[in-house]
């Protein structure tokens, strides 16, 4: 036995035809697919500092959102002591503060100077008159001015 | 010899691993070890046609799966397992083509040998490719690996995952076979 696998020599006897393996090589290395891994990858772009904290900042104003509606909520509550003066520390200094009541609340009597000229002009009252009489009152100095006929100025 | 091609394998692996020389470098796998698959494979399979579609899945199926081989196992042992698998898939599906048994198979590959054309001729060569024929598939594949290839038992044993014990007591078995093949022709 030993002599026939001797005898042998390890030749297997199996033929290929005429440059099988250079032809194969060639063909199999064209025939490869392309793979995943060979495509070009997409560029990604750096993403900017808005697009990193984007997120947060509409987090955050949603947060905003959710107080200030429940703030509303309960303002407009009835029971809410936020708007009653009673309550309020600031109104209640405010209405205790007689500078504060006078200034901004007690003005009924107060008349402005437009207002005046106007109901002179209403009433008739004649200026350049009067600017004229105001002359002779500097001439004649030591003399009672008569009121003016129609136009008592001690009635103003 | 054998340390230039390990620092040759190795250059190969990492030029694989890289995405930007994988491609040529499977080229180059395919040219060094396109004949020495040929060979295990046609040996198995018997006829010049499926070997070489077998050898063209082979590489594909390297190619497809390129990404996971990490370069623990050596090149060539990984390359022989998809070989190996690919021809004892092949055995199975024309069996079941075909509806023979494994003890019909060894007849099937006989009559294959007999009709191969891609022979140098030579009758005794011819006689023991039937011979080996004959044996279990596990044999067959163990005996060409050892004599054909004259390959070691520990490179035998990481392709095929069985001990060197087992691998030597196999190929002593099937020389023991072919010897008996051989005394029944006579």
């Amino acid at each position: 036995m030993k002599d026939i696998l001797e005898k042998v020599n390890h030749k297997d006897g199996m033929t290929v035809p005429d440059g099988y393996f250079a032809d194969f090589a060639a063909k199999m290395a064209e025939s490869l697919p392309v793979q995943d891994w060979e495509k070009p990858q997409p560029k990604v772009m750096p993403r900017s500092v808005w697009q990193k904290v984007r997120p947060y900042i509409y987090m955050a104003a949603m947060f905003m959102g959710v107080w200030c509606m429940m703030k509303m909520f309960d303002l407009m509550r009835s029971d809410s002591s936020g708007l009653s003066i009673d309550g309020n520390p600031v109104m209640t200094a405010a209405l205790a503060n007689d500078h504060f009541i006078n200034e901004y609340f007690i003005n009924e009597g107060e008349i402005s100077d437009y207002q005046l000229m106007e109901d002179l002009y209403e009433t008739g009252f004649d200026i350049e008159a009067y600017e004229e009489e105001m002359t002779d009152d500097s001439v004649n100095q030591g003399r009672d001015i008569p009121d003016a006929p129609g136009f008592p100025l001690s009635n103003i | 010899m054998a340390k230039e091609t390990n620092l040759d394998d190795m250059n190969l692996v990492a030029r694989l691993r890289d995405p930007a020389t994988c491609r040529d470098a499977f080229g180059e796998v395919i040219r060094i070890y396109s004949e020495p698959l040929y060979k295990q494979i046609r040996r198995m399979v018997q006829t010049h046609d499926d070997a070489n579609d077998l050898l063209q899945n082979t590489f594909l199926k390297a190619w497809q799966s390129i990404e996971n081989f990490r370069g623990e196992a050596k090149l060539s042992t990984w390359l022989h397992k998809i070989a190996i698998n690919e021809s004892i898939t092949f055995l199975e599906k024309e069996r079941k083509r075909l509806g023979l048994s494994i003890d019909d198979e060894e007849s099937h590959l006989i009559n294959l040998i007999e009709a191969d054309t891609y022979v140098d001729g030579e009758e005794l060569e011819k006689k023991l490719r039937e011979a080996v024929a004959s044996l279990p598939e596990k044999q067959r594949l163990v005996f060409n690996m050892r004599y054909y290839d004259e390959m070691k038992y520990e490179q035998m044993s990481e392709i095929l995952g069985t001990s060197v014990g087992a691998l030597k007591a196999s190929y002593h078995l099937a020389v023991k076979k072919i010897e008996q093949y051989f005394d029944d022709a006579d």
